[in-house]
């Protein structure tokens, strides 16, 4: 089994139960079909952060206060802010099978977010080594909805990276991202030297870290 | 006047503005519009700067002025619109020495937001946004109004409806595509530029997202298909990042050099956009030096376009679906009469899986509104498939309606050559653009003779140019009589065809079913003659592209006039098939014959749809649907969900039985109204995500395991307001509602929820579910009932409507 497809499976839920063979030919087709259709696009810039008291900071000048960024972000002079999306083409192939085949939606919703995590990752990985060449490590991606990190500061990171004309990415008056396999996310550039897992602190052993994001 | 230049002198636009005021000190995420107030003496020297630089058009300062961007702004939409074109024509009194006569062009740039129905924003909402600025913009004197940067053909066609609506001024358009030559929303070149030059624009092209060199191929491409000047403004290169800054490399003096590439393609009016300056606009006036250009030639193809495909009718015949459609059938005018918008959209895919290429809709019934129906029908559509729709009423007013929320450029269905016929219809096509379908009759009637019908073409083509609706946006009808009733009347519909291709050169459609009304096996005689029809140059049928006779026609014949490259399409269709026709309308499920031993539970539980499908049928000749339901789909459904309770089933499974049971159940319900018993009335529950929600895959299942149940499921999607909950059950005097959320942030939209609820329709259960939610939290926004999984979901309802039935 793939890694993406091992990551599909886990979105459906099946935890360490085997998975059966009717569940795995769907995931086959769902990644088939989504390799031909879904778009991927990213746009990220890198902002200068500035760190205030009480969890308050400055992200290329604009206010942001959490505490569970703050900790994860301590250290780093700047901040790589990004949005990515696997564009409206996933959604409509996604509608599309909503009206006749729910078990194959609710496998492409998996195989949409499993395919996405490992563009990012990719990207991620590009990203890394540019900033390795400058002596910068890059901290894990910290999305707005994680811990205290209010989903309302899309709308910010949405402006900060011109993302509806770069890559037609834009959210709801709900503060939903659309299209909807689409995420954004801040990652910390610092000049210390830790090997950050690159699927975030969850799957990182280093339980002391002291950047940690809980 | 700049309408009566354009496309027969060379124009120059200005060059980058965000790039420029970033250096002068604008943030990244700063509104710039707002600096035409706080900083306009920066703004009009930069103005000023192309001006001097040649520039003929200048651009306001106004790319995100529009209210949804400045809702929290303390400045006004009308100040800052007022300022703007105060600066460009303060820059012109300054920086323009020659006399030359020079353009303010009211710049307005996407919302940002995307439209529904993959966003959340209306079509009216934007169309509303747009017309403030450009009311504003006319008042303060902006002499045309350029709509750039667009990506989403939606957005763009109410952008420009609202300018021709509310101003008097000349529209121009450029959209931003990527390398592939795809918009952000995957729409492409020929289906672009077929919806704008449908909507009457002055003229149309491309900007931003990539330089000169990129730009080329997409140039060359617009001007394949543009019958109207094209106008190429991009940026200095890609863009590029360096110390956190965005920047643009490609020198003035290298833009020149390609922008004169892109006028050798032809293009008529230039400039530049990000990271473009007044240096590389003076370069590019001085190279162009004002040389003659070449008016587009008129295109002739025929194109009707989605937002994301052109179909091109040329020699390759089309296939228009017809089932989308209530004549003559029961079933689909029960579904138009209960609203069951799915039934509908489910006829549209299937067909498009079949082959078609465009679908023709109509939703016409008595006692129907039927320009909201069609509203809704093809927004719906426009949200599952890509193909696009023809627009089939005889209610001008549904047709109106329709066009105007049409994302493309739709086929419309019909008009003819009746006066009263084309006063209503050409002024739409004029307005809205669109292939209209003209039925060769008029008031004396469908004429006997083929020559009498080409007549009749004739007259409606001279007609339409009298509305400037060229002849390759008519689609010729000749119509087909039924042979039984009228013998000959085959030969003349053919005589007809030919005669109209050859005379005008038109593309044609019919309507091929009706040829073989009354006679035994109606297949047989409409295979052949759509065979025939093509031969004598049909360019679209209007078909059943589930028929298997039918497709066979066609594949056969492109696959014979070579119209299918090495039969590709043919082998991939035929490959591995024997020559007969498989019999019966079911023919597509029950190709493979499943298991004939598997029991209905079994093949429930293992989620086997063909199986259940048989499984069902088989048991139904020896047993009552009901005692079916109650032995064995239930149960099945029931050790499923025990089973996904206790973590040994899983969600894929629980949903592919859940599929299973559906089908076995729809095949049930056929053969209890076969017998003309009564389906019961069915208990209605609403479903919905809260507000700020999108998460809807519990929800779905939730949906999928209550309809298993034979409860009528309003299912009214996510992100759903408080407001359309509560209107609805109202409406429709629902009394149980089911909420799902998944977010800490959206629990209290869910309790918002309820509250509107208690208050609006107070005898009305609220079930509230998702994984955020607990026993304790349920109980703290005032819910009646938690649900930790779908199973309870059933479990409250049957309880509830147990006590109340
Ligand atoms: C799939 C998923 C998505 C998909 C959603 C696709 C879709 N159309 O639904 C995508 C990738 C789009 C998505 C996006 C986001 N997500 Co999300 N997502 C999930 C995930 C992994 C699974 C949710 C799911 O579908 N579960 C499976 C279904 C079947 O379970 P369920 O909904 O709970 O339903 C069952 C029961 O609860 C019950 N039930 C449900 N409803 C009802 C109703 C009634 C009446 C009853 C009786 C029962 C009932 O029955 C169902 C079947 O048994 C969860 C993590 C998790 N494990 O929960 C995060 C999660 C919900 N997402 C989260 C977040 C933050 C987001 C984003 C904001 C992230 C971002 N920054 O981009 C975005 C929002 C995107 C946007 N457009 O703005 C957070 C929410 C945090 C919080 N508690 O507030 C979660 C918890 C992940 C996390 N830990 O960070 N997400
Ligand atoms: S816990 Fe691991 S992944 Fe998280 S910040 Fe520390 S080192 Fe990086």
């Amino acid at each position: 089994m793939d890694r993406r497809t091992k990551e599909a499976v886990r979105y459906l839920g099946y935890g360490n139960h085997a998975v059966d063979d009717g569940t795995l030919a769907l995931i086959g087709d769902s990644f088939d079909e989504l390799d031909q259709t879904a778009g991927r696009r990213i746009v990220y810039r890198i902002f200068d952060v500035l760190f205030q008291s009480g969890g308050c900071m400055e992200i290329g000048g604009f206010p942001v206060t959490s505490k569970d960024l703050g900790k994860n972000l301590r250290g780093c002079e700047s901040v790589v802010v990004l949005g990515a999306t696997l564009g409206p083409e996933t959604d409509l192939l996604m509608r599309r099978y909503s009206l006749t085949d729910m078990a194959k939606t609710v496998v492409l919703q998996a195989c949409g977010a499993a395919m996405l995590e490992e563009y990012l990752d990719e990207q991620q990985e590009e990203i890394r080594q540019e900033a390795a060449k400058q002596g910068l490590y890059v901290r894990p991606r910290f999305s707005p909805g994680y811990g205290d990190l209010s989903i309302r500061y899309q709308e910010m990171i949405l402006r900060m990276l011109d993302a509806p004309k770069r890559i037609g990415l834009s959210m709801t008056d709900g503060n939903m991202l659309t299209p909807t396999k689409s995420v954004t996310a801040l990652m910390g550039l610092s000049r210390q030297n830790i090997a950050c897992h690159i699927r975030g602190c969850e799957a990182c052993n280093k339980t002391d870290c002291m950047f940690r994001r809980s | 006047m700049l309408s009566e230049r354009l496309g027969k002198e060379l124009l120059y636009f200005d060059g980058g503005m965000g790039t420029l005021l970033q250096s002068k000190g604008l943030k990244p995420g700063e509104l710039p519009e707002v600096w035409n107030l706080t900083h306009a003496d920066e703004l009009v020297d930069v103005h000023r700067q192309y001006f001097e630089a040649g520039s003929d058009i200048v651009l306001t300062n106004t790319f995100g002025a529009n209210a949804l961007k400045f809702h929290d702004s303390k400045y006004g939409l009308k100040e800052i619109v007022d300022a703007a074109v105060r600066n460009v024509k303060k820059a012109a009194a300054l920086g323009v020495r020659d006399g030359r006569e020079i353009y303010t062009a009211l710049d307005v740039g996407p919302t940002g937001k995307l439209l529904k129905p993959m966003g959340d924003l209306g079509f009216e909402a934007a169309y509303e946004a747009f017309r403030e600025v450009m009311r504003y913009g006319e008042e303060a004197g902006a002499d045309l109004i350029h709509i750039e940067t667009m990506s989403d053909t939606y957005e763009v066609k109410a952008a420009v409806l609202a300018a021709k609506e509310n101003t008097n001024l000349p529209v121009t358009v450029t959209m931003i595509f990527d390398e592939k030559g795809k918009l952000l929303t995957g729409g492409d070149v020929p289906s672009v530029i077929a919806m704008l030059e449908g909507l009457r624009v002055d003229a149309l092209g491309v900007n931003c997202g990539m330089g000169p060199k990129q730009m080329l191929p997409i140039v060359k491409e617009m001007m394949k298909y543009s019958s109207v000047p094209v106008i190429v403004k991009p940026n200095a290169g890609l863009p590029k990042q360096r110390d956190g800054e965005v920047y643009y490399d490609v020198s003035p003096e290298e833009f020149a050099d390609t922008m004169e590439k892109v006028l050798e393609e032809g293009a008529c009016v230039i400039g530049g956009c990000c990271g473009t300056t007044p240096d590389h606009i003076r370069a590019m006036t001085q190279m162009a030096d004002r040389r003659p250009v070449h008016p587009p030639a008129a295109k002739e193809d025929t194109i009707v376009s989605s937002y994301g495909k052109a179909v091109v009718l040329s020699r390759k015949p089309v296939i228009v679906g017809e089932r989308i459609n209530p004549t003559g059938k029961k079933k689909f005018k029960q579904a138009l009469k209960e609203h069951d918008i799915d039934y509908i959209l489910k006829e549209g895919i299937t067909q498009q899986d079949s082959g078609a290429h465009i679908l023709d809709v109509n939703v016409g019934l008595p006692d129907i509104d039927e320009a909201s129906l069609m509203q809704e029908v093809i927004t719906e559509l426009q949200s599952v498939t890509s193909l696009p729709l023809q627009i089939d009423t005889v209610d001008i007013k549904a047709m109106e309606a329709a066009m105007r929320i049409y994302n493309g450029k739709p086929m419309i269905n019909s008009v003819n050559g009746k006066k009263e016929s084309m006063d209503a219809v050409f002024p739409l096509i004029q307005k809205y653009g669109g292939v209209v379908v003209a039925l060769t009759l008029d008031e004396e009637g469908i004429p006997a003779t083929a020559e009498g019908r080409v007549k009749i073409a004739g007259k409606i083509i001279n007609e339409a140019g009298k509305y400037g609706i060229p002849k390759k946006d008519i689609v010729v009808d000749v119509l087909t009589m039924t042979i039984s009733s009228e013998p000959g009347s085959a030969q003349i519909t053919l005589d007809a065809l030919k005669g109209v291709r050859k005379k005008y050169g038109v593309c044609t459609i019919l309507g091929v079913s009706n040829i073989s009304f009354g006679l035994p096996c109606r297949p047989v005689i409409n295979a052949n003659f759509y065979t025939m029809a093509l031969q004598n140059g049909l360019s679209a049928g209007i078909i059943n592209p589930s028929s298997e006779d039918m497709m066979r026609s066609y594949h056969s014949f492109c696959a014979l006039m070579n119209y299918d490259k090495n039969c590709e399409e043919y082998i991939r269709y035929y490959a591995g098939q024997t020559g007969t026709v498989a019999a019966g309308p079911k023919a597509a499920l029950g190709q493979q014959a499943g298991t004939p031993g598997l029991s209905l539970k079994t093949a429930i539980e293992r989620g086997l749809k063909e199986e259940a499908y048989h499984a069902a049928a088989e048991l139904s000749k020896t047993q009552e649907p009901l005692e079916i339901i109650n032995q064995y789909l239930i149960p099945a459904l029931d050790a499923v969900g025990k089973g996904f309770e206790k973590g040994t089933v899983f969600l894929p499974q629980l949903l592919m039985s859940a599929d299973a049971a559906k089908i076995a159940f729809a095949v049930l319900k056929d053969v209890l109204e076969k017998k003309g018993g009564e389906t019961e009335k069915k208990d209605k529950i609403i479903l919905a995500t809260v507000k700020g929600d999108i998460h809807d895959i519990g929800k779905n299942i939730v949906k999928v395991l209550l309809e298993n149940y034979s409860f009528d499921v309003i299912d009214l999607g996510k992100d759903v307001p408080p407001e359309v909950i509560a209107a609805c059950a109202v409406k429709e005097d629902v009394r149980l509602v089911g909420l799902s959320a998944l977010m800490t942030t959206t629990v209290v939209s869910m309790e918002d929820t309820i509250r509107l609820l208690r208050r609006e329709k107070p005898d009305c259960k609220i079930m509230v579910g998702g994984a955020v939610l607990n026993q304790e939290y349920a109980d703290m926004i005032g819910a009646d009932f938690y649900g930790k999984d779908a199973m309870q979901s059933v479990y409250y309802a049957q309880e509830i409507f147990a006590k109340q039935n």
